[in-house]
């Protein structure tokens, strides 16, 4: 049997199943209320982020943010280091990190190089405070394997991206199609990831265990200030 | 390993009987238990958030031809290729052919139940091909050469001496060199930590993502209105498995779709938490075709396999495509007391528990798996444990009645079901039957009733009373006995 002739198949005894037992759907109750992003919302990621041994520092201007990435560059040991090319503060942060090999992604072998970096910088387009989740969308400039090979992952979160949580993704999504002139129109992204906490398993007598095979640290730092 | 779930009754049999394995049992599905019970309960407005997301599943399978039509229709859009396959067969055909057109010499895959049911590797072996399970567990059973033992947590039955006497064996056909800083493989001792041991496959892993030609991975969610597929999980093997080799394949059995985004974001709010009692899981990745001109990295060419093997005829019963919702959290398992005693291994299919007796009843052989609905106790936990209210005794009360109904216990059934229902008959019966055969033991060897030795056999009959004269009798020894130490408290 072809692939096609599965597909009639398939579809036939789906609709002739549906026929022969409609299946009616009650309407779900309402979607309960999100959290509401108040003045407090750094304070609330912060402290969902906690428990995931993730730690958040805040930045009120570019330079402190980039302060806070050498810091975490250098306690986590980093002598290398590669980032997404479009980064907020991206100029304060090649200062702050100078002492650092940048590793640059190549197409032929992005993962390749990138598998050599120690730590990986990244910019989350929201947070959700619900879980502590961050969103990141991957583009031209913005390979995936930023924010997975090394084995510290340092991500910007900016202050306009903070929402309550997934129940935001859609339209995050969707605006993001819409007004991406890389995509086109109503294609969403080729890859988006939620991101909550380090890269863990519990596999081996169900003992935690972080960094299995993404990072084994991660650091977020908070850009508290507008963005044009 | 030859698994077969017409084996049931014997294997949960020996299961019983296995101490360690239910040590381990007890521990792990604890375990589940209490991370799942602390974060269910601090998540506000529970029942709605699980109300919303059997929502969502149901109202896929209210249109799910023309949603999986949808789903072709925007995942070609969006580049992926789709592919259908009937079954199993069909799957590996077509998987296999994708990975010899890409010259694929390494495949990596991520965890997934269905290639799993499909029996994927052995397929891509077979065609000279190398293929990794990349999932922690996944690996470790891999190289054990054994089935995987639960849904989130594979090699639970296997402790960390074995893994390190494992790895000492098996991790040299790796080719493995330069892991500095880690104790060679061939001198890692019993006592190796459970970070060593994991720091140790993360690098025989990671030769295999960068070296690897194909990523397979099963699919959490597929949205028909965009073409994506979402993939959940905590290691970040699916992410490596999608990102670095050159071709993806995502292999989804047809009834995990979801209408819209807002559908799928309902169902991420819940299976996170239900599945491991984690808000969110650590990593969940939306895929949208391949990658986009100028990007660096992700998979160049994307493909997507629509799988039945069965399914698209559950969707006409009524009551048993119910199982059809499920999402493979896992948390029924954890919940069932026959689970909890016998384990994964038992039920001898890649589906286990009160879903996987289900599942494998629905998809498997009907004369394999006529044992899987018996082996219940009805008591409801998994009912009340399922986020997306699955009422499982209700199904496996109906599969009883299938299997009877095919087997031959027809007449016996029916003269013991009338009995049942008119007590002086019964009380006549059993007592005309008593006065012949008083222990009943003959019964099942009596000529002429087709079918009455299947149904005695697997039915007890209460022991007759004894006369009063003799339960007077061993009542005066007893107290005889009982009386004894009292009277030789004073000696001692
Ligand atoms: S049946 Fe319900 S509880 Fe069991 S794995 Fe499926 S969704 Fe989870």
């Amino acid at each position: 049997m072809s692939s096609a002739n599965a597909r009639e198949g398939i579809l036939a005894t789906l609709r002739a199943g549906l026929a022969a037992a409609p299946l009616s759907v009650p309407a779900p109750p309402a979607r309960p209320a999100s959290l509401s992003v108040g003045p407090d919302a750094w304070a609330l990621l912060a402290a969902v982020l906690e428990p995931l041994e993730v730690r958040l520092r805040l930045a009120a201007t570019p330079a402190e943010a980039a302060r806070h990435v050498a810091d975490i560059a250098r306690e986590r040991g980093a002598a290398s280091y590669a980032r997404w090319a479009d980064l907020p503060a991206a100029a304060e942060m090649d200062a702050a990190l100078a002492g650092l090999t940048r590793l640059e992604p190549n197409p032929s072998g992005c993962c390749q190089a990138l598998a050599r970096a120690d730590l990986g910088l990244t910019f989350a387009q929201a947070a959700l405070m619900d879980s502590g989740s961050l969103v990141l969308v991957a583009g031209p400039q913005r390979p995936r394997s930023v924010s997975l090979l090394p084995p510290t992952h340092v991500c910007l979160v900016p202050r306009a991206g903070l929402v309550a949580d997934v129940s935001a993704l859609p339209e995050l999504l969707r605006r993001h199609a819409a007004a991406s002139g890389a995509f086109p129109q109503g294609l969403l992204p080729s890859c988006l990831n939620l991101i909550t906490g380090p890269s863990s398993t519990a596999d081996i007598e169900l003992v935690l265990v972080r960094g299995v095979h993404g990072p084994g640290a991660l650091d977020v730092v908070g850009l508290d200030w507008d963005l044009e | 390993m030859e698994i077969n779930p017409r084996d049931f009754r014997e294997q949960s049999e020996k299961a019983c009987h296995d101490a360690t394995l239910r040590a381990v049992l007890d521990h792990a599905t604890r375990y589940f238990q209490a991370k799942r019970g602390a974060a269910l309960e601090t998540f506000a407005d529970r029942e709605t958030h699980f109300a919303r997301a059997r929502a969502a599943r149901l109202a896929a399978l209210s249109r799910l031809p023309e949603l999986l039509e949808q789903l072709e229709q925007t995942a070609t859009a969006a580049g992926t290729r789709v592919h259908w396959a009937a079954d199993a067969a069909q799957a590996r055909e077509i998987i296999t052919g994708i990975a010899q057109d890409c010259g694929a010499k390494v495949v990596v895959k991520g965890k997934s139940m269905v290639t799993e049911e499909i029996a994927l590797n052995p397929a891509l072996e077979a065609a000279g091909m190398e293929v990794w399970e990349t999932d922690l567990g996944e690996f470790i059973v891999q190289l054990a050469g054994e089935p995987p033992s639960h849904i989130i947590a594979p090699c639970i039955h296997k402790s960390r001496a074995d893994v390190a006497a494992l790895f000492r064996a098996k991790l040299g056909l790796l080719g493995l060199s330069g892991l500095d800083g880690l104790p060679g493989q061939e001198n890692l001792s019993d006592a190796a930590s459970i970070p060593e041991l994991t720091l140790l496959a993360r690098k025989a892993l990671r030769e295999k993502f960068l070296a690897a030609d194909l990523g397979v991975t099963g699919v959490n969610i597929a949205v028909a209105e965009t073409g994506s597929v979402i993939l959940v999980e905590n290691e970040g093997n699916i992410r490596m498995s999608t990102t670095c080799p050159p071709v993806h394949v995502a292999v989804m059995s047809l009834e995990k779709v979801a209408a819209t985004l807002e559908d799928a974001a309902d169902i991420l709010r819940v299976l996170p938490r239900s599945a491991t009692g984690q808000k969110m899981s650590s990593y969940v990745s939306v895929l949208t075709g391949p990658r986009r001109p100028n990007e660096q990295d992700g998979a160049r060419e994307t493909h997507l396999v629509i799988l039945d093997n069965g399914r698209s005829e559950v969707l006409a019963e009524p009551i048993l495509r119910e199982a059809l919702l499920c999402f493979r959290c896992g948390a029924c398992l954890n919940s069932c007391p026959v689970y909890q005693t016998i384990g994964g291994h038992a039920y001898g299919s890649v589906y286990s528990g009160p879903i996987g007796a289900l599942l494998s009843s629905l998809l498997l052989p009907a004369q394999d798996t006529r044992d899987l609905p018996f082996g219940c106790t009805l008591c409801g936990a998994c009912k009340r444990t399922c986020p997306l209210g699955i009422d499982h005794p209700r199904l496996m009360l109906r599969l009883r009645e299938r299997v009877c109904q095919s087997s031959g216990t027809g007449l016996a059934g029916a003269a013991h079901s009338f009995l049942a229902l008119h007590p002086l008959f019964y009380r006549l019966a059993v007592g005309a039957a008593r006065a012949v055969d008083p222990n009943l033991d003959l019964l099942p060897r009596l000529p002429g009733f087709p079918g009455l030795a299947n149904f005695v056999d697997t039915r007890q009959p209460p022991e007759l009373k004894k006369p009063f004269s003799a339960q007077l009798l061993r009542l005066r020894k007893k107290q005889a006995r009982t009386k004894k130490p009292h009277t030789n408290k004073g000696d001692a």
